[in-house]
């Protein structure tokens, strides 16, 4: 599609200025000559009415939540009710600068509050920070907790062990946490090996990142044992939060012994992505880790009745970001959790799992799982029978877009010899069994056209308003911004139809 | 439950074709002992309309703050936002999608962070461009942690005038690689060249320096960079309002290797504090050691025009332990919302928007200081913020401010305690402030 650049018409403007413009102040007497530009920075030159034509026509190459099934691993891609966004829209709220006096901001202030009672009793933690952004920023601030933990105690343990299962951001949060990393192997099981744990365990290892049900979708039933383990050798327990859609109401992290949780609001607690953010990635922390959180947290002044910003104190890993969080995924998560109550959550978790192991049984014998067991809220099943045919996982991906669908996760987890070419899918307990019904139905028709017309899979997908791309010309080429496309001009000599679509 | 579908009988349908007889079977690998006994204590469900009238009134304990207009900044800038862009970010297309990581079903959100990358390039004339790391604080940080990469060097020297929130961060994230973080102090409201020259050596890996600064002030960049560079240091220019581009140069011509800018003036709500987003930028050479994602221009196999994430190799999900940062989800919605706000005031608007914010700002110091009941602290060129001293106790100033709706300015000894700042004022002015509601504060305060 055009850019906006190529919309772009000298003097035209989408913008209405304030009637005052201050003229009678001459620019050169407030600044001075070597601080201004010499040249208007160009942006581009588009009417209001252009505007919202050229973002309209891009929205509608995308694909939402809103438009169908969006089975992505690990990524819990669920309804995000309408009526939160309402709320956290509110003039009160979206007005507020995060440097006014606390006694303007008491409504904010109580949600942040109450909003921290309800996921230290759904999570069972002591006390949490709203800060992190996102969910590796939370896993970094949960990691510099640990690390503060321990260098208070003149503790020098410097290894931190993730299980190959683990998310990417597990041993890259560590690694920025100045931490070795040790990974530890699945057993046949698909889930962390005691034996190489116990092994691997010791007095210069920090403890262990665990998710849990992991990225196979798999509970680990071995949870005590690990807690033993990783305690016994005075190390702490990081439960990473990406799955806990499958755990609400059923078990709480921090009664299976986890000193460090963090929850990514934008997953299990229904807001909504954004094309890659904003969520949260809050933290919880046990009692002996709340002097290390970071500054400052919302506390309760009860001879007042006034809540305000607490200094956490010296302790404290100090601070991770500006200001205090992403405070309206805090106003969705508040009211998903006022909406649902304990049923609901309940609920949610217990739909979920059926629905992960009703498309697991309808699926295996079509697609390998990668391990034979039932699973938590997302199963893994693999494409590796494909292979003979000339098909990868990824050509099956591809096709699912032919029929309506995002594509579930690919690729990950990998691990041989059980999980390669794997297809992660995780129908979130706001999909329907006629939804699954029909994914179900699609997948079995894609292993046929596999065997029989593997073409139409290796050259899908055809109906979406572009086709597989160029992935390596891209890193080749490096076109990062539209001045780079200009200077390539006669080289690329597009046509019209190559970018008016 | 009207966000799952799935009815108690298709539940226990689905259940007998699993092939097993109850919930139960499914999770029996969760040992029964660390299991909940009892349902979570948390209030009962509520209903749509009950939780719209609880939220309404828990937003009625805040301040009514459409009213209210900001004489603060100090990070976070109230500035118009275009009605059109509030309407097309709802859409559900930008608003629910995951990460891109399938082009072919992306092409929205892709094109529009290309289109983004390429506004921030020309605003600060650096050839590549990170869209999206969460705010200023930790693009700034991640910076930091980007030039221990590039210089194989472990000692940072940070101006006492960066925001003291990014200042904290930056610490706090370079706290497990235990560099020497020296500050930098400043001389009459601006970095102290001459202390940086006492400072530097063939050690130092970056220099930061935000412009323009927390007390407002414009940095001579162009001089610190020749300092900096002649000791082979780099040098990291932070803005903190980034509106200040339209009319102020671009740190891209005065000499910085990498840029990190708080974007939430273009188009971000205020807040109380979050979600912002900032952008981190450089030159092309050092595109390999980029923390977080970047868009980028290819092909498609009918030889379409199309936008794809690119130059993946840094990333965590493909480099784990080795991968430049562990960022993953940012906020890339705020990165739509920049490029909508961008596109709709564009180059005119932009420069106007600037201009005007840099008058009006100096139409308010320059009435406040002829009532006579401020003094300036310093006397440096400022943007669209300024330091005040005042005669009067400023509690009592900001009371009487808040009184009349307005948000009254920092006290910057919060901030700056050790200093002799004890009754100083930071005002921020923005176009949200018109020429009647300066003049109003102005009389507020000189009675």
């Amino acid at each position: 599609m055009k850019l906006i650049f190529e919309k772009s018409i000298k003097g035209r403007d989408g913008y209405s200025l304030p009637r005052d413009l201050f003229k009678e102040i001459k620019i050169e007497d407030c600044l001075p000559e070597y601080s201004i530009s010499k040249d208007k920075k160009l942006l581009s030159e588009v009417s209001e009415v252009d505007v919202i034509r050229h973002f309209t026509k891009l929205s509608k190459l995308n694909y939402g939540l809103d438009d169908g099934f969006y089975p992505l691993g690990s990524c819990t891609m669920k309804y995000n009710p309408k009526i939160n966004e309402k709320l956290a829209s509110l003039s009160n709220f979206i007005y507020a600068h995060p440097l006014a006096p606390e006694e303007t901001v008491q409504g904010s202030l109580e949600i942040i509050y109450d909003l921290n009672k309800l996921l230290c009793e759904i999570t069972g933690m002591d006390e949490y920070t709203m800060t992190p952004a996102a969910g590796a920023h939370g896993e970094l601030t949960g990691i510099l907790i640990m690390r503060k933990y321990f260098v208070d105690r003149e503790d020098k343990r410097h290894k931190m062990l993730i299980p190959d299962s683990a998310h990417g951001t597990n041993p890259a949060s560590a690694a920025m946490g100045g931490f070795q990393v040790v990974e530890v192997k699945s057993n046949e099981r698909g889930t962390v090996d005691l034996t190489e744990l116990a092994k691997l365990m010791n007095k210069d290892t920090v403890g262990l990142m665990l998710t849990n049900p992991n990225t196979v979708g798999l509970y680990d039933e071995g949870i005590k044992d690990i807690e033993k383990i990783v305690h016994g050798k005075g190390g702490l327990l990081y439960y990473d939060g990406a799955n806990l859609n499958a755990s609400l109401g059923i078990i709480r992290p921090g009664d299976a012994g986890f000193d460090v949780v963090h929850l990514n609001l934008h997953k299990t607690f229904s807001t909504p992505h954004g094309g890659g953010g904003p969520g949260a990635g809050v933290i919880g922390v046990k009692k002996d880790l709340i002097p290390y959180l970071p500054t400052p947290i919302v506390a309760f002044n009860s001879d007042q009745k006034k809540y305000y910003l607490s200094d956490v104190g010296e302790k404290s890993i100090g601070m991770v970001r500006a200001f205090w969080s992403n405070f309206p995924v805090l106003i969705k998560t508040y009211v998903w959790i006022l909406s649902m109550g304990p049923d609901g959550l309940y609920n949610t978790s217990e739909t979920s799992i059926i629905n992960a192991n009703y498309v697991l049984t309808k699926l295996k014998k079509y697609y390998k799982p990668a391990y034979d067991r039932y699973c938590g809220h997302e199963c893994t099943v693999t494409g590796k029978e494909y292979k003979k045919y000339g098909i990868k996982t990824l050509d099956i991906a591809k096709r699912l877009m032919d029929y309506g669908m995002h594509p579930p996760t690919i690729y990950f987890p990998h691990f041989e010899p059980y999980a390669e070419e794997t297809i992660m899918v995780e129908p979130p307990e706001s999909e329907s069994k006629e939804m699954l019904d029909k994914f179900i139905e699609i997948m079995i028709k894609i292993s046929n056209e596999a065997k029989t017309n593997p073409e139409l899979l290796t050259t899908a997908p055809h109906i979406t308003p572009i086709r597989r791309v160029n992935d390596a010309l891209a890193v080749r080429r490096a076109i990062l911004t539209y001045d780079d496309e200009l200077k390539l001009k006669d080289e690329l000599k597009y046509q019209d139809k190559d970018i008016n679509f | 439950m009207r966000y799952i579908p799935n009815t108690e009988e298709q539940k226990r349908g689905m259940l007998k074709d699993i092939g097993v007889s109850s919930f139960e079977d499914l999770i029996e690998s969760i040992p029964q002992s660390i299991r909940l006994k009892e349902k979570l204590n948390i209030p009962e469900a509520i209903s749509e309309s009950e939780s719209e009238e609880k939220i309404y009134h828990i937003a009625q304990k805040n301040s009514n703050f459409f009213l209210m207009k900001p004489l603060v900044g100090a990070g976070a800038y109230r500035h118009y936002i275009p009605e059109a862009e509030k309407f097309l970010l709802q859409r559900e297309e930008f608003w629910t999608c995951y990460t891109p990581y399938q082009p072919e079903l992306s092409q929205g959100t892709l094109q529009s962070i290309f289109e983004y990358q390429t506004y921030i390039s020309r605003l600060i004339k650096m050839e590549v461009v990170i869209p999206s790391i969460y705010d200023g604080a930790s693009a700034t940080a991640e910076a930091a942690l980007m030039s221990l990469r590039l210089t194989h060097k472990n000692k940072i020297i940070v101006s006492n005038l960066l925001h003291p929130h990014y200042r904290e961060t930056v610490k706090t994230y370079l706290s497990p690689h235990e560099p020497e973080i020296i500050d930098l102090p400043y001389k009459k409201g601006l970095v102290d060249l001459e202390k940086l020259k006492t400072l530097i050596d063939e050690d130092v890996a970056s220099v930061i320096i935000q412009s323009p600064n927390f007390f407002g002030g414009i940095e001579k960049l162009a001089e610190i960079s020749e300092t900096v560079h002649s000791k082979g240091a780099l040098v990291i220019s932070v803005i903190v309002e980034s509106m200040s581009l339209g009319i102020l140069k671009a740190p891209g011509e005065m000499g910085a290797d990498i840029v990190t800018g708080n974007a939430q003036s273009f188009g971000m709500d205020l807040n109380y504090g979050g979600p912002y987003n900032a952008y981190l930028a450089t030159k092309k050479q050092y595109i390999r050691q980029l923390p977080g994602r970047i868009v980028g221009e290819t092909v498609d196999v009918d030889g379409k025009r199309v936008f794809v994430m690119t130059l993946r190799a840094r990333e965590q999900d493909i480099r784990r332990e080795r991968a430049t940062s562990n960022i993953c989800t940012n906020h890339n919605l705020n990165v739509t919302a920049a490029n909508i706000f961008l596109s709709l005031i564009g180059t005119e608007g932009l420069y106007q928007i600037s201009l005007l914010n840099t008058k009006s700002a100096h139409y308010l110091e320059n009435l406040l200081l002829k009532s006579r009941k401020f003094e300036r602290v310093f006397d440096y060129p400022f943007y669209n913020e300024f330091l005040l001293k005042s005669k009067d106790d400023i509690s009592v100033i900001n009371k009487k401010l808040l009184e009349n709706n307005f948000i009254p300015p920092l006290k910057i000894c919060e901030f700056y305690p050790n200093e002799n700042l004890k009754n100083a004022l930071l005002f921020a002015v923005t176009e949200v402030l018109s020429r009647d509601d300066l003049n109003k504060v102005a009389k507020i305060l000189s009675e």
